[in-house]
């Protein structure tokens, strides 16, 4: 049986995001519009909407005169991104999926 | 020509785990411009209070001039401070586990730097110690890192510290702790600075 793919992580940007941020202990929005390659306009809607499903944390703070946005990755997002990739494997490999079942 | 900007689409299951090993990937291959400088500082700061101390008792023969020792911390820990106060764009796992192991080490270190500068450990083979330690930190770094120089040039340092610790001889056991650092922290430092500069450039 083919598992439900989250439709918030299955999204280009918003699974971009989760990606980095699932490798790292934490990042800045700059670096995040730098990997993603988009807008910061369009990368603030789509880490508002992870913020709002709980998948991460934003922190806005001051380094020095610099303004700071600081995204890290709450557990719930853990495990979410983690049933994610076992829904991908289950459309990918669904037979070695049917077995472990 | 295809747009390699992330937007709002939905992609298919190939597409995304594609997209989650690329990102990935990309975020741990990241290298920094200057990212040996640490390295460089704290080697450096070694180095020259190594000869700062060595000259002075020479010159002298007043074993206050021992205090010169703190010119390590006075260089090294406005440059962390420093450092601290830049932005960060991302903070990894192994950074975190890097400034734990430097912690640990740093602060042992000065605390028994401090303790025979004062004289209450005065037979203690302080000089062998740091190296040991440092030696450590930085072949852990290295390990942690993957990052080779620092491995090499760690055992190189420690080896060094062995003849520090066998030789009786005051001109040698300065010497042979100057050069320590210069295996440790100066020639890693060096290469990952170029080697950060070279990939930087790249990109």
């Amino acid at each position: 049986m083919f598992k439900e793919l989250n439709p918030i992580l299955h999204s280009e940007l918003r699974l971009g995001v989760m990606s980095i941020l699932i490798s790292v202990e934490s990042a800045d929005f700059t670096y995040i519009r730098k990997q993603t390659g988009t807008t910061a306009g369009n990368l603030s809607v789509q880490i508002e909407k992870l913020k709002e499903a709980g998948y991460i944390d934003v922190t806005k703070s001051f380094k020095g005169k610099m303004p700071c946005t600081t995204c890290k990755i709450t557990q719930q997002g853990i495990e979410a991104f983690q049933q994610y990739i076992d829904a991908l494997q289950s459309y990918l490999h669904p037979e070695q999926h049917k077995k472990e079942e | 020509m295809e747009d390699s900007r992330m937007q709002d689409k939905t992609l298919n299951e190939k597409e995304s785990l594609a997209l989650i090993a690329q990102m990935i990937q990309n975020t741990q291959k990241r290298f920094e411009r200057g990212t040996g400088a640490n390295m460089l500082v704290w080697g450096y700061a070694t180095v020259f209070a190594t000869f700062s101390v060595w000259l002075a008792l020479r010159l002298t023969g007043n074993p206050n001039w021992n205090f010169l020792w703190f010119l390590i911390p006075l260089i090294g820990y406005p440059y962390i401070l420093f450092q601290s106060r830049q932005p960060k764009l991302v903070k990894t796992y192994i950074d975190k586990v890097i400034k734990y192991i430097w912690m640990v080490v740093g602060i042992t270190g000065f605390f028994l730097s401090a303790a025979t500068i004062f004289n209450f450990m005065w037979a203690f083979p302080i000089l062998f110690v740091v190296i040991l330690m440092m030696g450590m930190g930085s072949m852990l770094t290295g390990l942690v890192t993957e990052f080779k120089p620092s491995v090499i040039g760690s055992f190189a340092g420690m080896l060094i510290g062995f003849v520090n610790y066998l030789v009786p001889d005051y001109d040698i056991k300065m010497l042979t702790f100057a050069l320590a650092f210069i295996c440790i922290d100066v020639i890693p430092g060096h290469i990952l600075n170029y080697r950060a500069k070279k990939r930087c450039s790249k990109s």
